[in-house]
């Protein structure tokens, strides 16, 4: 169950997408996030799709792990194509009932909710697949490393994140032996109501944060040992540097971006 | 100066100071107490002792994580407490810790191993190339692009060693890195280690309790409470088998048995390390060993269980759990597919001990969650007093009432504000009154010989032994008819390990539970259990009494298992010429049948 997110599991391969600099599958993100929220009419949709649909296939990722990231928020996505679907008024009303109604543009609406939502998880999946997680901080440090003028610990929190990254398997597999190990000895995580399961979780909770405060101390000995001394006079085994195919890369983002744009204003039709 | 080894103390100290919240002085304990070493560069030591025993504490020192109250270390002729030398020390002494998942800090193997060198401020294309060869010379590079989640815990020790490798130390000290691994990743750990000593010319510092793990040092210090209470070659130190024993070491078989057949007046060399040497030395003594008398066994602990297990096998007793056809798939349809379980069918009658060994991942712990209902299987069906346990009406709660299940590291599920509380929430998860709750919890304590006055401590300050004692508490206060413990004995030092078994055997026989044991150890089975069961890849491989499931030692050997020591000492025994009984499981057993051999 909760080992199904796909977010931040890296799917090890060897494409285009795998090797490209981190700050640009970033960039590039978040340029497909910009799109995905300002996109207008079927051409601009059939745009994306397209993109998505190259992307995907480029990154030699199989197709079943991203939509295994889809199943943890069927739903969200339900909750929000009910509420467009029910509560948005429109010219025709197709069905109505008390406070509901149907209509045309509820149709739509929760049509296209549905749509970015969806598209929303798969972009963003894509890049966490084809970046490990350390590359994705580096990235993040590195492009956000201005901000080091303004006395905010960029290396720090990256460092912070990567570590929180690593663990995050770690400690899901330790939930899962706790849980199996109290229910082992009658607990019940699944009945009463949620007053009564909030506090079924302690014998979960209590045992979790234990143990993470336990492995924080080692691994801060285990740092301590290897000589980390925070940021200064480190070096880096894959330093970032861009070269041609990020440069192109970058290239078509902007390409993309200015595509959507222009379809949106030049074909906004049919909605 | 006179040229000083790479590690030397002089009148080492260390206190741990606890203080209360007005800072004054709680309880001092000594965590060592004068040490004195030196430790010539190249040269491959061991360090043994008991947990709390001081070696870690002393680890810590050489590689300036703790700084000493009182003397002094020099690590490479450096002053270890000045903060200056702090990073100078760290990189001539690398360390590698016991636990392989909390010292890997990167998700992908080859950027931990960069790690040490990036803090160190190596130029980058130099990292590249230390990180292949440290990755080579720890034979990973296979696994460089992977993510250290799905190695093995063996393999998640190597990559930590390449990581402390990578920053090119003149020594490194191994912080029990064998101490949470299964055989198979001991073995690999040292090898490793050894390696590294013979190839590199890396000092090593191998710190551990296990015995059989010193054999190949080049010279052994050996501590308790703070002190170094031996030191010496191997060969010395494996001579002196009634200190050992006195110091509650877990002196290995080859060495007990030698020492038994020279007290029974048999000429063999002192010292004796390998079962090599001690089959060779045994062939050589026969010649002139007319007339020699055994002594009397020593305790008659091992008698008892041959006559109980005859008795077994006689009438046996109705099934408790029955297993019909099971088979297990873990996440089916997806890339991770695995058929954990293979057609599995299974009687286990009351009242027996029974040992359940196999490597990891040979689907011992997935076969033992479905006894109590905690995983279902794919298909097949398992009966619990003749009851189909899969029947939608069946209460799987008291099912696991009945059937208690004490998993791998059992205190890390310790949660209550006291020892008391903790062992408490399973009786009150069956609706018990206050009462009944109280007087089993007591009960349960006391069966695992918990003292009385630990119970209303927190049992997070506990030691590791007792810590474990609480956690099988809390399971055994739900009175199970069944008691299984996955690898109860993981991670504790050989007196810790004893004691626990020792227990489990008492509970089996004087409160008449039936005993499933999970391990990876053939000793432990051939100690204490009247039938083992062998998985091996999801199956069924040996189900049947220690005797004749050892008698398959080679088919063991295959599937990545061994028989006991004493196995292999008899065959090869038995391959010179002398009738001896191969059977034979204990010391005196064994000796006997040498000594009547060579008669």
């Amino acid at each position: 169950m909760i080992r199904d997110i796909t977010i931040g599991q890296y799917y090890p391969a060897d494409s285009v997408l795998h090797r490209l600099d981190p700050r640009v599958k970033l960039f590039g993100t978040l340029v497909y996030m910009i799109a995905l929220f300002c996109f207008k009419g079927l051409l601009d949709l059939g745009l994306i799709t397209v993109c998505l649909i190259a992307l995907i296939s480029l990154s030699k990722v199989p197709f079943r792990f991203m939509v295994k990231g889809l199943k943890t928020i069927v739903v969200l996505v339900l909750i929000t194509a009910l509420f467009n679907l029910l509560f948005t008024p429109g010219k025709f009303v197709i069905w109505s009932f008390w406070k509901f109604q149907i209509t045309d543009t509820g149709i739509r609406n929760a049509f296209l909710m549905t749509l970015r939502l969806i598209y929303l998880i798969l972009g963003t999946s894509l890049m966490t697949l084809t970046t490990t997680p350390n590359q994705l901080t580096d990235g993040l440090e590195k492009a956000l490393s201005p901000l080091n003028a303004v006395r905010v610990p960029v290396h720090a929190i990256a460092m912070m994140m990567s570590i929180a990254l690593r663990f995050i398997p770690i400690l899901i597999e330790e939930t899962d032996k706790i849980m199996k190990a109290q229910m082992a000895r009658g607990a019940d995580f699944e009945h009463g109501n949620l007053i009564r399961r909030a506090k079924n979780m302690i014998p979960l909770l209590v045992p979790l944060i234990v143990s993470a405060f336990r492995r924080a101390d080692d691994l801060a000995l285990a740092m301590e040992a290897r000589c980390y001394n925070g940021g200064t006079g480190r070096t880096k085994m894959k330093p970032l540097c861009y070269d041609a195919k990020d440069r192109r890369a970058y290239l078509l983002c902007v390409l993309f971006l200015a595509a959507v744009i222009a379809a949106r204003i030049l074909l906004p039709f049919p909605q | 100066m006179i040229k000083m080894g790479i590690i030397k103390t002089e009148q080492l100290v260390h206190e741990f100071i606890r203080r209360d919240e007005d800072q004054n002085v709680e309880s001092i304990t000594t965590a060592l107490d004068h040490i004195n070493l030196d430790i010539k560069e190249g040269q491959f030591i061991a360090i043994l002792g008991h947990n709390g025993s001081g070696k870690s504490t002393l680890a810590k020192h050489i590689n300036a994580l703790l700084t000493a109250s009182e003397g002094t270390i020099w690590v490479d002729g450096m002053d270890a407490s000045k903060e200056e030398n702090k990073i100078d020390v760290r990189r001539r002494a690398g360390m590698v810790f016991q636990n392989p998942d909390n010292q890997i800090i990167a998700s992908v193997v080859e950027e931990d191993v960069g790690f040490g060198p990036e803090n160190l401020g190596v130029p980058t294309g130099e990292i590249i190339k230390r990180v292949d060869e440290s990755l080579r010379a720890v034979g990973m590079t296979k696994y460089r692009n992977h993510s250290p989640n799905k190695l093995s815990g063996g393999q998640k020790q190597r990559v930590a060693i390449a990581g402390v490798v990578a920053m090119e130390p003149k020594c490194i000290v191994f912080d029990e890195p064998t101490a949470m691994l299964d055989p198979n990743g001991r073995r690999e750990v040292l090898k490793t280690a050894h390696a590294l000593n013979r190839e590199k010319g890396v000092t090593v510092l191998f710190i551990t309790h296990y015995m059989e793990e010193a054999v190949d040092a080049d010279y052994i210090y050996v501590m308790e409470n703070g002190k170094i209470i031996m030191h010496g070659e191997p060969r010395t130190i494996f001579s002196r088998v009634d200190e050992l024993k006195a110091h509650r070491l877990d002196v290995p078989q080859v060495t007990l048995l030698a020492d038994y057949l020279k007290k029974a007046g048999l000429a063999l060399p002192g010292g004796i390390l390998r079962r090599r040497e001690l089959v060779k030395g045994i062939v050589k003594a026969g010649w002139n060993a007319a007339g020699l008398s055994p002594a009397a066994p020593e305790d008659g602990k091992r008698s008892r269980k041959q006559e109980e297990s005859g008795e077994n096998g006689q009438d046996l007793k109705p099934d408790a759990i029955i297993l019909d056809h099971v088979n297990y798939c873990y996440s089916p349809q997806t890339a991770y597919q695995i058929q954990a379980l293979k057609d599995v069918s299974l009687r286990i009658p009351q009242g027996q001990f029974i040992a359940l060994i196999g490597h990891t991942g040979s689907g011992k712990s997935t076969l033992v969650q479905h006894l109590n209902g905690l995983l279902r299987a794919t298909s097949g069906h398992i009966y619990v007093d003749g009851k189909d346990i899969y029947d939608e009406d069946y209460d799987m709660r008291s099912l696991r009432g009945r059937i208690g299940l004490v998993f791998q590291y059992p205190e890390h599920q310790l949660f209550g504000a006291t020892c008391f509380e903790d062992v408490c929430f399973g009786p009150k998860n069956r609706g018990l009154d206050q009462r009944t709750v109280e007087l089993r919890a007591f009960e349960a304590l006391q069966n695992v010989h918990f003292p009385e006055e630990l119970y209303y401590q927190p049992p997070f300050d506990l030691s590791g032994g007792q810590k474990r004692r609480a956690a099988i508490a809390g399971v055994l206060a739900m009175k199970p008819e069944v008691l299984i413990l996955d690898e109860p004995t993981a991670g504790l030092d050989p007196a810790g390990r004893d004691e626990i078994l020792e227990l489990i055997d008492g509970m089996h026989r004087e409160l008449g539970i039936t005993v499933i044991l999970v391990s990876h150890s053939m000793e432990d089975a051939a100690r204490y259990a009247d039938r083992i069961i062998v998985m091996n890849q999801g199956t069924v491989m040996y189900d049947d009494v220690p005797k004749a499931v050892f008698s398959h030692y080679r088919e063991l050997e295959a599937a990545g298992l061994a028989a006991p020591e004493m196995t292999y000492i008899m065959q090869e025994l038995k391959e010179q010429g002398l009738s001896v009984d191969v059977d034979a499981e204990s010391i005196e057993e064994a000796g006997m049948s040498i000594l009547e051999a060579l008669r």
